[in-house]
């Protein structure tokens, strides 16, 4: 792959914790990668499976999804339920073929500040050795064009 | 008297009695190898129930179909292990009452019908209990391994080609149990998540979204795999997602009628070795 | 004496075709799944089978179509058309229930507004059609006066020969004739005979159907909801069946570009004639199902002249609660008059 290439990370984050933390980071003037995309939700138990899938077919290279460590939720459990579903949901990508490394979860706090730079870095820089994710974008290919015959 | 004389005289006399106001069994096909369902209102249409080893479908799509049980009435059905197995997991979901439903069970061991004992879903513990120890079809188990034992390239290749053949009739879905969604997320078009074009993009989503629907609570009765006029191997997606819930989370959908729907609860220690 | 196509020389026939442009479609056994697709040999080809898992109306009617791509911008709105490829095809072992369906389908896409693209594939493919040598349980072209040997929707019409060594061939149309211009050296003269034509038992009696449905009476009847009581609501006999066309036209995309596309749809969904009030006037199974047979039996035949059936059975064959054509047709002949 080329040198030039800079990976687009959608970032599906909750409110309460890692967006804040994500804001911390910013007010530290701490400097990390450029290549992330924030989408703010209000808890990681709203973030669907359908989210992760439309940005993985709209161009994304990697998704992060992070919100509250365990015990913290502004909800309560919302977490909990988001982890047992992302276990599921990352079973389910692998099997399909879809390269579960493409699919990154964390928590980070509204005191990580760093934690978030480091992240988005790492990401950054594992997406930039895995290249393009070009799967579903092929297939967005084949849909605008006519059936050979 | 042969198991299928036997429930052909319960069955019409809980009809008779208006215990029941309708029986779901099985009636004979339009081939000699293919039973249909057949729905008896009175005592002469039970009499056309039949019960052999080529009653193989689950029948309890029918019971979360068309507000059927809504009227509080009781109604009987043909059940065998996987069927009692996915009404434990209706029960469970508040789709169904337990006492509304009298059971007919059977199995089907070695090309013959054994009966199961008991009417009611409570009565049926047994066939819970024996799910943990279980083991999975092994052709199913063997084709699942050939594909995780392939690169992730190599997998989306046999998933691509697969899907393609996909042509959305959503036979998958009208035959699952449960699949009982009002309105399921692909007849949503505000937001449209899910495109109704059937083109292999399209149908990997929808497929995927059904799996994941699914994930922890099928009950591997097979009902969508033989439904799929394209041959598309929904058994090993299923077979793959029930094994994840299980080394995750020690859970075995449809054991028990009042166990937790596996997605809606959690556990503070559960697994999380991938988070980073 | 007739003019006889030797299996032996299948592949010269594919070759010589390929040769002046055609790219040649038959059925095919791939992915678990038998359709009509591109070969290569006739290695390649399942002609054995009785019928395909699907039908050749995919390659006139596919699934999903792209029609428009557009791109909305401050000031305008900049569209293109997208149209089917100009390419020559031969469809070879086309079984005679799938060429009758594309015949019977013609109309309907050439009625009012012309199709473009249902004809332009139509207009660049021949039709080669091979009698049946064998028929299921399921097969049920008699009764709707068809026959397995029916030419009706065929270019060039092939019978098998009882040795197993080829096919008698046929030219039956124009187009028929100037494709067997092209391998005319490498057709002999013979007289084998032909293999003698399955016997397909009559199943129901289609005029009587026909009457029953015209009865207007009839259309509440308790029959629909009886009959398609066990009808789960999928699709399957709608997009597995030759003749159904129904479709939808969706846009997909964004709010600044995408593609408007024609896609199946089947009137065995809820969905089909739910309102955007949320009334839906087909309300329960039985009231889709009556649609079908109705459209098929009495509304096509009012239109058209002809019904929209060609017995090729795949409705019953695969649905998931063993329904089906055949039964409800059978169950209305022997309702009591």
């Amino acid at each position: 792959m080329s040198e030039s290439f800079e990976p687009k990370i959608v970032a599906f984050v909750c409110t309460y914790c890692t967006y804040a933390g994500a804001d911390l980071a910013g007010t530290s003037r701490l400097k990390y990668a450029p290549n992330v995309r924030i989408v703010r939700l209000p808890c990681t138990g709203r973030i669907s499976p359908m989210f992760i899938l439309k940005a993985l077919q709209k161009g994304a290279d990697s998704v992060l999804v992070s919100g509250c460590h365990p015990g913290d939720c502004h909800f309560a459990a919302g977490n909990y339920h988001a982890r047992r579903r992302w276990t599921v949901f990352r079973a389910l990508l692998a099997f399909t073929g879809i390269p579960e490394e493409r699919i990154r979860f964390s928590w980070v706090s509204a005191a990580e500040g760093a934690k978030f730079a480091d992240l988005i870095n790492e990401i950054t820089e594992d997406t930039k050795k895995l290249g393009p994710f070009t799967q579903y974008q092929e297939l967005q290919k084949v849909i605008e064009t006519q059936s050979s015959y | 008297m042969g198991i299928q004389e036997q429930y052909r005289s319960e069955a019409a006399a809980l009809l008779s009695s208006g215990e029941v106001k309708l029986v779901i069994g099985f009636g004979p096909g339009s081939t000699a190898d293919r039973r249909r369902p057949l729905f008896a209102r009175t005592p002469e249409e039970a009499e056309k129930l039949v019960l052999d080893p080529a009653c193989i479908s689950n029948l309890t799509t029918y019971l979360v179909a068309g507000g059927l049980l809504s009227d509080g009435k009781k109604v009987a059905i043909f059940l065998k292990p996987d069927g009692i197995r996915s009404l434990n997991i209706l029960v469970s979901e508040c789709q169904v009452k337990p006492e509304q439903v009298v059971i007919f069970g059977y199995a089907i061991e070695n090309n013959e019908i054994r009966p199961l004992s008991g009417r009611s879903i409570g009565d049926f513990a047994e066939i819970g209990s024996k799910i943990r120890t279980a083991t999975p079809p092994p052709a199913v188990q063997k084709e699942a391994e050939r594909l995780e034992a392939m690169s992730p390239a190599e997998r989306f290749e046999f998933w691509k080609e697969q899907f393609s053949k996909c042509i959305k009739c959503y036979a998958c879905r009208q035959a699952c149990p449960m699949c009982y969604c009002r309105r399921c997320i692909v007849d949503v078009n505000q937001p449209q998540w899910v495109s109704t074009s059937s083109h292999t993009l399209g149908n990997f989503e929808w497929n995927l979204v059904r799996a994941f629907h699914l994930a922890g609570r099928c009950a591997a009765c097979g009902a969508c795999d033989r439904a799929c006029p394209v041959n598309i191997p929904l058994r090993l997606i299923n077979y793959r997602m029930g094994k994840e819930v299980k080394e995750a989370f020690d859970y075995h959908a449809g054991e028990s009628s009042d166990q937790k729907p596996v997605l809606a609860s959690f556990s503070q220690d559960d697994p999380e070795t991938f988070i980073l | 004496m007739t003019r006889i196509l030797p299996k032996n020389k299948l592949d010269d026939c594919i070759a010589a075709w390929q040769k002046a442009g055609y790219s040649v479609l038959a059925p095919v056994q791939r992915h678990d799944m038998s359709s009509f697709d591109e070969v290569q040999k006739a290695s390649d080809m399942a002609l054995d089978l009785i019928l395909t898992e699907r039908t050749i109306k995919d390659h006139f009617f596919p699934q999903t179509e792209p029609l428009i791509k557009y791109k909305i911008s401050k000031h305008d709105i900049d569209s293109e058309t997208m149209t089917p490829p100009d390419k020559k095809r031969i469809f070879f072992g086309v079984r005679p229930c799938d060429a009758s369906g594309l015949a019977i389908d013609d109309p309907l896409f050439g009625w009012d507004y012309k199709d473009d693209y249902w004809f332009r594939r139509r207009n660049n493919s021949v039709i080669v059609t091979i009698a049946c040598a064998e028929a299921d349980d399921f097969c049920m072209c008699t009764s709707v006066k068809l026959s397995p040997d029916s030419t009706k929707g065929a270019d060039v019409m092939l019978r098998p020969l009882a040795s197993g060594n080829g096919w008698q061939i046929e030219a039956v149309s124009e187009r028929g004739t100037a494709l067997l211009d092209t391998v005319s050296p490498l057709l002999q003269e013979s007289s084998d005979q032909a293999a003698p034509v399955p016997q397909v038992a009559e199943k129901f009696d289609v005029e009587k159907v026909m009457e029953w449905l015209a009865d207007p009476a009839n259309f509440e009847s308790q029959f629909w909801k009886d009959i398609s009581m066990r009808c789960i609501g999928c699709g399957s006999c709608t997009f597995l069946c030759p003749t159904c066309h129904c479709f939808d036209i969706q846009d997909e995309g964004d709010t600044y570009q995408g593609i408007r596309r024609k896609n199946w749809d089947s009137c065995s969904f809820a969905l089909f004639t739910m309102h955007t009030s949320g009334h839906n006037p087909r309300n329960a199974q039985s009231t889709r199902w009556r649609q079908r047979i109705m459209h098929k039996f009495n509304y096509y035949q009012g239109k058209f002249g002809v019904n929209s059936c060609s017995g090729c059975g795949r409705c019953t064959r695969q649905c998931p609660v063993d329904m089906g054509i055949t039964e409800t047709l059978q169950a209305i002949t022997n309702l009591p008059r």
